[in-house]
């Protein structure tokens, strides 16, 4: 059987006093585009300090919708948080605007990259460390490139001509700039030859620590359940499932429908979804 | 000097006029895909009032500078902040839409507040001939020439080296994404209207320093918008030197064709340029992504 979600402190094992940093929490959230599609339905998860959490479905679960709704950027998409919260440290920040969810240590690295493709590889990056002062700025650059060796060569080509692989590290990297505490990822192995994603998987769990917490939307459930703390599985708008990543690991529906899966049983993890969530309810 | 070379130099210095014109339309265009069809009356307003200020300041040059970039900064800044922000987020259609009103409006206004009539301006400095390899300038044609180049390179090392130059050209990029850098759009949305507004505002009253004060500066934004398409809209250097090859090219028509055929030279050429380079000489063309 499956374990039920974690409460930040129950996860982070650390002092209920340290209320300062209590991660990520999403509670109730229903999310509307265009005021009448109903997205996101009624989820409830935590990103506590420190760990990697990761959030799988199927395509069209939700994933997305809930990154950009903490990013505070579903408006340009007419989607609104339309009940529940959202808190990171305590804060509220689903009412607020998304520069300042960024200046708050949240930062979104978006499906698909989508850099500043005209841009140059450095440009890109001092674009992502925006909000911080130019001397924090320069810093953060150096450590950036430290952390991505490949990059330093590259730093005056424009980054519409890198490789998918490297322009996924710029886009790491861009996000990194800001110096967040939660760096979330929305589908970095999309479109990466299988060598590349190692690497790039590789670098997202050095940069987890005490002070960065990640939070790892993937539909490969395989990779993301071996580098995650803590899982959690949507489907239509839903969390269906959830558990350490090892109890998911080994739970036998998540193996039939979501580790090495082919296309056809995709298609049955959609159809069978209902019986699912009969039989798991997160928080009803 | 030949009847070419002078048709030429003037045409240079016109086009410095619309090229200045057409780096404020590019500018706005650039990180907010608006044109902003106002461009020209925000220019005559500001040469109004820098007119009104000069004729009780003996047409003092310091006050005059300073009044221009006042006025231009105040004017750019309300606009942006009255028209364009409210409508973020709606099509940048409905805001073009606006920025025609907004014409509309400053028009009747400058008609209202001030008069119809054309004035001569009345500053102590500028109006001094110059001759140089034969041919006679103003010095406020010397002037506008040096503000001109002073611009576009200012604004080139603007765009490549700050931070907000380079934000701009990522929101150009990529509008909903410069959003989760923590760029606050508005933010860059109103520094390029005051950068815009002051560009515009100085070419107005260099217009109203050369020729006079009065109604004809607003077509001004009519006669540069062209050249900005010319340089490609989202390139502001190219719509500088898209502003100059307008000019030389309305002034040989002129002297060679006839007066007449001024005023549609320049649009034939920017409808031949665009057949074969649809974003302008110098737009930046999408690169595919990978
Ligand atoms: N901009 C939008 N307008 C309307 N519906 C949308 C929009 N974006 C996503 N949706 C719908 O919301 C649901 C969830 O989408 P999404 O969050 O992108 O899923 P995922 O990332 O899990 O694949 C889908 O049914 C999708 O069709
Ligand atoms: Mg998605």
């Amino acid at each position: 059987m499956l374990k039920s979600g974690p409460s930040s402190g129950e996860l982070g094992g650390s002092a209920p006093v340290a209320a300062a940093r209590a991660g990520l929490e999403v509670a109730n959230a229903q999310i509307f585009y265009d005021s009448h599609v109903e997205a996101v339905r009624d989820i409830s998860f935590a990103v506590p300090p420190g760990q990697i959490v990761c959030l799988l479905g199927s395509n069209g679960a939700g994933k997305s919708t809930t990154l950009k709704a903490i990013s505070g950027i579903l408006f340009p998409e007419k989607g609104m948080l339309v009940s529940g919260s959202i808190t990171y440290d305590g804060r509220r920040i689903d009412r607020v605007e998304a520069d300042e969810v960024v200046r708050g240590g949240v930062v979104l690295v978006p499906e698909g990259r989508r850099l500043f493709i005209n841009l140059t590889v450095e440009e890109n990056l001092l674009v992502g460390g925006i909000s911080r002062s130019a001397a924090d700025r320069r810093a953060q650059l150096e450590r950036v490139y430290d952390q991505f060796p490949e990059l330093p060569e590259h730093r005056h080509r424009i980054s519409g001509y890198l490789s998918g692989g490297q322009q996924q590290m710029v886009a790491i990297g861009r996000a990194l700039m800001s110096n967040p505490t939660l760096l979330m990822l929305d589908e970095p192995s999309l479109g990466l030859a299988p060598k590349i994603v190692d690497s790039i998987f590789e670098a997202i769990v050095q940069l987890r620590s005490n002070d960065m917490s990640v939070l790892l939307v993937e539909q490969n459930a395989h990779l993301a359940l071996s580098v995650a703390d803590f899982g959690y599985v949507m489907e239509r708008g839903r969390i269906v499932f959830d558990g350490s990543a090892n109890d998911l690991m080994e739970s036998p529906e998540i193996q039939e429908f979501y580790l090495g899966m082919n296309a056809s049983k995709q298609r049955k993890s959609l159809r069978h979804v209902k019986h699912y969530k009969r039989r798991k309810r997160w928080l009803s | 000097m030949s009847y070419f070379w002078t048709l030429l130099i003037y045409g240079v210095l016109v086009g410095a006029l619309y090229g200045l014109v057409a780096i404020a339309f590019a500018l706005i265009y650039k990180v907010s895909r608006v044109i902003n069809f106002a461009q020209g009356e925000m220019m005559m307003l500001v040469a109004y009032i820098a007119y009104s200020i000069a004729l009780v300041t003996d047409g003092n040059l310091y006050i005059q500078i300073a009044t221009i970039i006042a006025a231009s900064v105040v004017i750019g800044a309300i606009i942006e902040r009255v028209i364009v922000r409210p409508m973020l987020g709606r099509s940048t259609f409905s805001i073009v839409m606006l920025t025609i009103a907004l014409a509309v409006f400053v028009r009747a206004f400058v008609g209202l507040f001030w008069d119809t009539d054309s004035h001569r301006y009345p500053i102590a400095v500028g109006g001094e001939m110059v001759s140089i390899f034969g041919v006679t300038f103003l010095v406020s044609q010397l002037v506008l020439l040096a503000i001109f180049f002073a611009t576009c390179i200012g604004l080139w090392a603007f765009l490549k080296y700050t931070i907000a130059g380079i934000a701009m050209r990522a929101t150009a990029s990529d509008p909903a994404v410069t959003m989760l850098m923590g760029i606050s759009v508005k933010r860059l949305y109103s520094i390029a209207w005051v950068i815009s507004a002051v560009i515009s505002g100085m070419a107005g009253v260099l217009y109203a320093n050369i020729y006079h004060v009065g109604p004809s500066i607003g077509s001004i934004g009519t006669r540069a918008f062209p050249a900005a398409i010319l340089g490609g809209l989202d390139s502001v250097l190219g719509a500088g030197i898209g502003g100059i090859i307008i000019g030389v090219v309305e002034n040989l028509a002129g002297g060679y064709i006839g007066s007449g055929y001024k005023e549609i030279a320049g649009f034939v050429v920017v409808l031949i340029v665009l057949m074969f380079r649809p974003y302008g000489l110098f737009g930046e063309r999408q690169i595919e992504r990978v």
